[in-house]
């Protein structure tokens, strides 16, 4: 990977974001705010003694310290896929440089989905261990049709034509995964339980399923990020300043499938993570990738486990999917972007 | 020939959100004249055709056709008099020539009637006029630059209007394509009379075909007369910052803009 | 000279009429059939002779229940929904220049879909308060994404982005709606999320038919208007268009249609992208695609609502049948948009 990073590249942006200190502060904070909130909300509040006991005292057996207990894996399980959506996002946006690239709108998700509902349909799929690689082709197959379908014509992608060609294709597969549905209520039953668990399905074992792609995805990210910086100033400076564009494309498109694919086959699909995240950070700390990846990563996590809290809340005695309440904060962020970015950059 | 109007320009200041473009302009248009306003970029040029052709709602001051102010003229009616070409019109998709030209016979057509004779005959008219009768039944998408442009026109002539605007009609077009679509507009004014004013970029051109130049400079309209009394090395150092030389056109005996440069000066 | 000219002007112009003509007989005639059909074939396909006689008020035994009862609201509901979003869908696509900007990417069915939702499920509410809410959603969602996509400078791309943001908040709302009703089912969110004519009955219908009855009139007096709007604001404004009126009339009577008849089936998928794309390439250009884009629409419906009843062993609601016939479309559409630059 080294080939990448040349030293010249080193000196794009040499200096740490002014914010850098304070935002990262900040986020741990916020991190830990998050993960206590997860363990207290959800459709039963439990106070914090029983959090002390569900966490360093495993003789207790309170309810509401088995409660917390059973809280823990879900909470881990949505920090990491945070991580996972966030940083995917950070990676696609930077591949096609479009500011409103998301695993979400660009259809990636839809087509994990359909893939996860051929292999239950068609191929009686029933474990975490499958539904991840079937996702995992799934959204590889969409983000070529996408970035194909978008990247034609004179312009090449420009975000509006990307957006377009996502929403399309993910209107197309999410009728296929419609059609096959219907006709199978047991599949259905399987498929709506995979789509609205969320989260909420976490467990010791999706975490041990989901952490060799989160490693892989999130060290790919790290390793691409200053090549990355270099592309973001067009194709033929980063070939002038010595990055072989090609393979640093096929690299990071790998990393960001990896990400959302896994995170999908896993928790369903969870739309606007990488929007929000990554534009959060880069609002503060400006465009250096090199600081937005690992920022968007933990606000990706954040993001994602207060959506969740949120959705226990405001579905409570059930659960809103964390996807639901994602799209409510994403949407207007998208609409904002929309109305911020210049017309001519659509 | 083309009944005579009285069109003013009437103390005009227009622009657009709160930025005034145009400032106090005043002006007669001379009847079954070609004139051509002339100006740097973002002088107003534009904004005055538009402001003039009712595009554009002036802040204060009237643009006054015949004794009444445009604004009180039913649209349809004033459209039976006035005509505008915009700089960039958009094509339909997929329309036919013919049809496009037809569009023109609008402000003449009641709600739901077809074609009558007369539209007919008028966009027949229009068509030959523009030489594009041929074309008739191709698609729009189908031709070459130069021939939408005329076909522009000719859709501004079927609908028949005594007073006729043009904004920038000859911009992106090869020059050859520049000068024949000048020659249909001279031929236009001689046969029928037609008052047209239309804003251009090349001076020389406008110098050539224009009976009256209006010159502009930063929204204010600073000279107007005929192209031999106002184009002066001294307007266009003033107007346009250039230091230049106005010589005779050898062929049409018109003024002639040359400019000076920093180089190439071949006399001290 | 002239003459010759007029006479070739006219003979080409005509040919085109004809074509037009034609072509929107045989739509006509297309959608009398289907809508034969789905009176005709159901469980049970009863004679031709028994389905009319109960339609002129005759009580046959069986034969008058589920003719009257199932079959003609379910087809009356297919037609006028798939007339009015047909011809809702064109007049956009027409109005902003561009397919893309029909109803549905703009977020305006899915509006009407999630406040009719929310008046079933949260405020138990009759047909009435459904109809007029989902036509104040419909109106207020045109207004805020056609007021936000002004703030920086009117663009359609803008404008298309708003809408699909829009629209991603809305069925996040009809999910959020889906789950706190006490009857959450995949039927119903199906209807309202991809539009079904599943269970549509007589005393839903009324105020779509309406509509459609007094809009329709209204909308062909605007046809050479709007012909005139599509050369621009400058062109419309010189050849003695009113361009504000105009377009606020257009867009109000569309937005109505759509909202009642989203109101009354949900936002049928794709109907009001596909009918007027493929109602232009049937008629050809130069005469207007109101028409032929309605009867497009209404074709699209009732086949489809056709085939997803009897073409499978399972029932598939029309809006699955649309979003697959539709979605391929789309994708078509955008590589052809894209080569030839347009977006």
């Amino acid at each position: 990977m080294n080939r990448f990073s040349g030293t010249k590249l080193k000196q794009v942006n040499p200096h740490i974001p002014k914010y850098f200190v304070i935002v990262l502060i900040v986020s741990f904070i916020l991190l830990v705010v998050c993960v206590i909130v997860s363990l207290v909300f959800g459709s039963k509040m439990v106070g914090f003694d029983e959090v002390i006991d569900g966490l360093f005292h495993p003789n207790t057996t309170s309810y509401d310290a088995n409660i917390v207990r059973n809280r823990i894996p879900r909470t881990i399980f949505s920090l990491l896929c945070g991580v996972a959506l966030g940083v995917s996002g950070a990676l696609m946006q930077s591949v096609t440089r479009n500011p409103l690239a998301d695993p979400s709108i660009l259809g990636v998700n839809t087509g994990a989905s359909l893939f996860v509902v051929i292999g239950i349909a068609f191929f009686n799929i029933s474990s975490a261990n499958q539904y991840i690689w079937l996702a995992l082709v799934g959204a590889a197959f969409t983000t070529v049709i996408v970035f194909g379908i978008g990247s034609l014509g004179r312009n090449g992608a420009t975000p509006i034509k990307l957006v377009l060609a996502g929403t399309a294709t993910s209107a197309a597969l999410s009728s296929f995964v419609t059609a096959i549905l219907i006709p199978r209520s047991h599949t259905m039953e399987q498929f709506r339980f995979w789509q609205v668990g969320s989260v909420g399905s976490g467990s010791w074992d999706s975490i041990t399923t989901f952490a060799p792609f989160l490693v892989t995805g999130v060290l790919i990210a790290i390793l691409t990020a200053p090549a990355l910086n270099a592309m973001a100033l067009g194709d033929e400076a980063a070939t002038g300043l010595g990055v072989r564009t090609g393979i640093l494309r096929f690299a990071s498109s790998l990393g960001a499938v990896l990400l959302c694919g896994a995170a999908t086959a896993l928790a369903g699909p969870i739309g606007f993570i990488g929007l929000l995240s990554t534009h959060v950070m880069r609002l503060v700390l400006g465009p250096d990738l090199r600081f937005v990846i690992p920022m968007s990563a933990i606000s990706g996590a954040i993001i994602l486990t207060l959506s969740d809290v949120a959705g226990r809340l405001i579905g409570s005695p059930g659960e809103l999917e964390v996807g639901v309440v994602t799209a409510f904060i994403g949407a207007p962020l998208l609409i904002t972007l929309a109305i911020r970015s210049k017309v001519s950059s659509l | 020939m083309k009944p005579e109007h009285v069109f003013e320009v009437d103390q005009i200041v227009a622009g657009y959100d709160h930025k005034t473009i145009i400032k106090e302009v005043n002006l007669v248009i001379p009847n079954n004249k070609i004139s051509v306003i002339i100006g740097p970029n973002a002088c107003g040029k534009s904004t005055l055709l538009k402001t003039m052709a009712r595009l554009l709602k002036p802040a204060s001051g009237e643009v006054v056709l015949d004794g009444k102010s445009i604004e009180k003229i039913p649209s349809k009616k004033l459209a039976r008099t006035l005509g505008l070409l915009p700089q960039s019109p958009i094509v339909p998709e997929g329309i036919s020539v013919a049809d496009l030209v037809g569009r023109g016979r609008f402000p003449h057509q009641s709600l739901l009637s077809g074609w009558s004779k007369k539209d007919y005959e008028a966009v027949a008219e229009a068509m030959d006029i523009m030489n594009i009768t041929k074309l008739a039944n191709y698609h729009i998408d189908e031709l070459s630059g130069g021939q939408r442009q005329r076909v522009w026109i000719a859709m501004a002539l079927a609908q028949q209007t005594d007073i006729l605007f043009l904004d920038e009609p000859t911009t992106f077009l090869d020059i050859t394509y520049q000068v024949e679509i000048l020659d249909l507009l001279t031929d236009l004014n001689h046969k029928y009379g037609t008052t047209i004013v239309m804003v251009l970029h090349d001076i020389n051109l406008s110098a050539r075909y224009a009976h009256n130049i209006f010159a502009m400079h930063s929204g204010k309209l600073m000279a107007e007369g005929k192209p031999s009394e106002v184009i002066t090395s001294t307007l266009i150092k003033d107007i346009f910052g250039l230091n230049c030389q106005v010589i005779e056109d050898p062929v049409s005996g018109s003024p002639s803009v040359v400019p000076i440069g920093r180089h190439h000066i071949n006399y001290s | 000279m002239r003459n010759n000219s007029v006479t070739y002007i006219m003979e080409g112009r005509q040919q085109r009429r004809r074509r037009w003509i034609i072509v929107t007989s045989i739509l006509t005639a297309l959608a009398c059939i289907l809508c034969l059909l789905m009176l005709l074939l159901g469980n049970t396909i009863y004679p031709i002779k028994d389905v009319i006689r109960t339609l002129t008020g005759e009580q046959i035994q069986g034969v008058s229940f589920a003719v009257n009862v199932i079959r003609l609201p379910r087809m009356l509901a297919g037609l006028f929904a798939g007339f009015a979003f047909g011809i809702a869908g064109t007049i956009f696509q027409t109005l902003f220049r561009n397919p893309l900007a029909n109803p549905n990417v703009l977020g305006i069915t899915s509006g009407s879909s999630a406040t009719a939702v929310f008046c079933i499920v949260i405020l138990q509410a009759g047909n009435a308060v459904i109809s007029i809410a989902s036509l104040i959603a419909g109106l207020i969602t045109v207004i805020v994404i056609y007021g936000l996509s002004g703030i920086r400078g009117f663009s359609i791309g803008r404008l298309i982005l708003i809408g699909i943001g829009v629209q991603a908040m809305f069925d996040a709302l009809i999910s959020y709606l889906m789950l706190v009703s006490a009857e959450q089912n995949l039927p119903a969110a199906l209807r309202w999320l991809n539009g079904s004519l599943n269970g549509s009955q007589m005393h839903d219908l009324p105020p779509l038919i309406i509509s459609v009855f007094i809009l329709v009139p209204i909308i062909i007096l605007l046809t050479k208007h709007l012909s005139i709007l599509e050369l621009g604001e400058q062109s419309a404004i010189s050849l003695g268009v009113n361009t504000d009126i105009t377009r606020m009339m257009l867009i109000l009577s569309s937005v109505i249609m759509i909202a009642l008849a989203t109101s009354t089936t949900g936002p049928i998928a794709f109907i009001t992208f596909l009918a007027g794309p493929i109602a232009k390439r049937l008629v050809g250009a130069g005469f207007s695609t109101i028409i032929p884009a309605g009867l497009v629409g209404a074709n699209i419906v009732l086949a489809s609502d056709l085939i997803g009843q009897f073409a499978f062993d399972v029932r598939f609601p029309v809006g699955v049948i649309t979003g697959i016939i539709g979605a391929p479309y789309l994708i078509y559409l955008l590589i052809r948009m894209n080569q030839r630059g347009e977006l």
